[in-house]
């Protein structure tokens, strides 16, 4: 009876904190989608604002440009951070805790000394494209795509399978892509998920090396238009969470189709 | 040789102060079935690796017909493999699975789908094709493992202890059934495995090893019958060890002389190993030099254990119809229908 009378007492806490969570994160976001769709200031709303987003020139120039750079990014992540991991965990287990330490770097280094970093190591061709926003987005997403790719790969024993996989006959290409990639498929799409994420919100890095992108030009459209601004920060995020929804919707069907056979 | 023999020369592995194979040299004939036998960290699954291209050797040379393949990578190898943990795809279904090395060679789909059919007909489960891995159960999931390692026809089959997951029902059938596929097939195949009855059972040839090299390689009755060291004499099957003296060449068990294989020993302490079919027990007897400790009756033949009276612990094994009137302190004579005894360092 008492440990009945404790479970449901840990469960409505359970529930109390969630619901004062779902509080903490709705309202601001209740607050900011009203504040948009408010017409000039007045108590009438309509999507005035929204419509104003599409009207401006620079946001698609800059939504393509950021579109750009989160996919080089996305293209490099996966091509660099895959075959790293997977190496990791069969030849260099010993290697990973050293790694891991390594990847935290970009959360400790401030942005300010990775862009002056950028400046100094990366070679002249890179610094003169847009794609060098890129290259650093791989770095600061890496402590989350590592741990991503690293948790994925800890579930199943790639070692084996690899292992399998070339003595059937399977290049290293074949490997990756053949039998590492579709194992571990959902770790990817996280890893991915985050990179993207990340690309398309990333302010500080682009405004330090002087590149005109999507959260550079919603800084400077705020400083005119208060409420475009906000529209623009809420239709951003549903973006973001639309992204997030299509990658484990995709990884959902593909778990039940397996499981369905 | 016949084109698919394998032939293993001078293969010497390290790994930090560990020797894992020191000149490991080994050849198997067309068809034929051979099993590595040996304790933990002997260095047979190493060499099991070293074929498939899995590990790399510090010297030493594996050929493959008259081809040598020590420097060819895994995946051009063309030897199939089973390893011990369970290995299928869990993405694909068990015809992908089995499919996947025809699939890597380019062969089109129709035609290794047909082939992943055959190839899971013979090992019983064609009616699971479209299953998935994790709804097979350990003994088919390593069926499957097997007919996948078969499809594309390689020139070696590799078995690393590929049973030893599995409860002792499943593996007894499934032994059975590599030994019946491999003989159809006709395939080369080495085995790994630390478990003495599933290699003696199924190979043609059993090489014994110990240390990184092979002690002996023989068929299983040379290697139970005439084990060449003490190593192996141990190793495979139960083997009594009596503390006994050597004396120009003899030894003294159960109180008579036989003569000793005893290359390389010089007289003084020794011990003598005898198997327990060797031992003799006689019941009726005026001067008996044991006593009966237990019986343990194992169908057709009973177990009887004896101390004898210097303190030895014997073991014999005869037929349960001669010895139902022995019984934990019975009064007995051992002797020994062993011409030769083998002996070890004490």
């Amino acid at each position: 009876m008492a440990a009945l009378k404790k479970r449901s007492f840990s469960q409505s806490l359970s529930i109390i904190l969630l619901i004062l969570i779902g509080i903490l994160i709705a309202l601001p976001l209740i607050g900011a989608t009203e504040f948009s769709l408010r017409d000039g200031g007045r108590a009438k709303h309509n999507f005035h604002s929204y419509t104003w987003i599409f009207k401006q020139e620079d946001f698609f120039i800059n939504a393509t440009t950021t579109f750009e750079i989160a996919l080089v990014a996305l293209l490099v992540t996966f091509i660099l951070m895959v075959p790293t991991v997977a190496w990791l965990h069969i030849y260099g287990k010993k290697y990973i805790r050293f790694v891991e330490i390594i990847t935290v770097l970009p959360l400790i280094i401030p942005v300010v000394a990775l862009a002056t970093g950028a400046q100094l190591a990366l070679p002249g061709w890179l610094q003169s494209t847009k794609y060098v926003l890129s290259m650093m987005y791989v770095v600061l997403a890496m402590p989350f795509t590592f741990r991503a790719l690293d948790i994925g790969m800890r579930g199943v024993q790639l070692e084996v399978l690899v292992a399998a996989g070339r003595n059937l006959g399977a290049s290293w290409r074949a490997v990756i892509l053949k039998v590492i990639t579709p194992v571990i498929l959902p770790s990817i799409f996280a890893a991915l998920f985050l990179t993207v994420a990340l690309s398309l919100g990333e302010f500080t890095l682009a405004q330090l090396l002087h590149w005109n992108t999507f959260p550079t030009w919603v800084a400077v459209a705020a400083q005119g238009n208060i409420l475009g601004a906000t529209a623009l920060s809420v239709g951003s995020l549903l973006a973001a969470w639309l992204l997030l929804f299509s990658f484990t919707f995709f990884d959902r069907k593909k778990t039940n189709h397996q499981e369905a056979a | 040789m016949t084109s698919n023999t394998l032939q293993i020369t001078g293969l010497s592995r390290r790994f930090g102060n560990v020797l894992a194979l020191d000149d490991f040299n080994l050849s198997l004939g067309k068809g034929e079935l051979v099993a590595l036998l040996g304790p933990s960290g002997c260095g047979k699954t190493t060499a099991l690796r070293i074929v498939a291209g899995l590990e790399r050797e510090d010297s030493g040379q594996v050929i493959l017909g008259d081809r040598d393949i020590t420097n060819v990578p895994a995946h051009q190898r063309n030897m199939g493999m089973v390893f011990q943990a369970y290995s299928l795809f869990p993405n694909l279904t068990v015809e992908e699975n089995v499919a996947f090395g025809l699939q890597m060679r380019k062969v089109d789909k129709a035609k290794r789908m047909k082939k992943a059919h055959e190839l899971l007909d013979l090992v019983g489960l064609d009616s699971q094709s479209k299953r998935y891995p994790h709804q097979l159960s350990g003994g088919q999931q390593q069926r499957v493992a097997l007919a996948r390692a078969l499809a594309f026809e390689p020139d070696v089959l590799l078995l690393d202890e590929p049973l030893s997951a599995l409860d002792a029902q499943v593996r007894a059938n499934l032994r059975e059934e590599i030994r019946r596929l491999q003989l159809s097939l006709g395939t080369t195949t080495l085995f790994v495995t630390h478990d003495q009855e599933e290699a003696m059972a199924i190979s043609d040839r059993v090489g014994v090893m110990s240390h990184g090299k092979l002690e002996q390689i023989a068929s299983p009755d040379t290697l139970y019958n005439s084990p060449a060291t003490a190593f192996v004499a141990g190793f495979v099957g139960t083997m009594n060890r009596i503390v006994t003296k050597l004396s120009q060449g003899n030894v003294t068990i159960f109180g008579k002389s036989v003569p000793a294989k005893s290359t390389g020993f010089s007289d003084g302490d020794v011990i003598a190993l005898l198997r327990p079919e060797k031992v003799v027990i006689a019941q009726e007897s005026r001067s008996p030099n044991a006593t009966v400790i237990t019986r343990s009756f194992l169908g057709a033949a009973s177990q009887i254990t004896c101390r004898t009276q210097d303190g030895n612990i014997i073991q014999s094994l005869m037929p349960s119809y001669e010895s139902g009137e022995l019984h934990p302190g019975s009064q007995v004579t051992l002797s020994t229908t062993q011409e030769e005894v083998l002996i070890a360092h004490v």
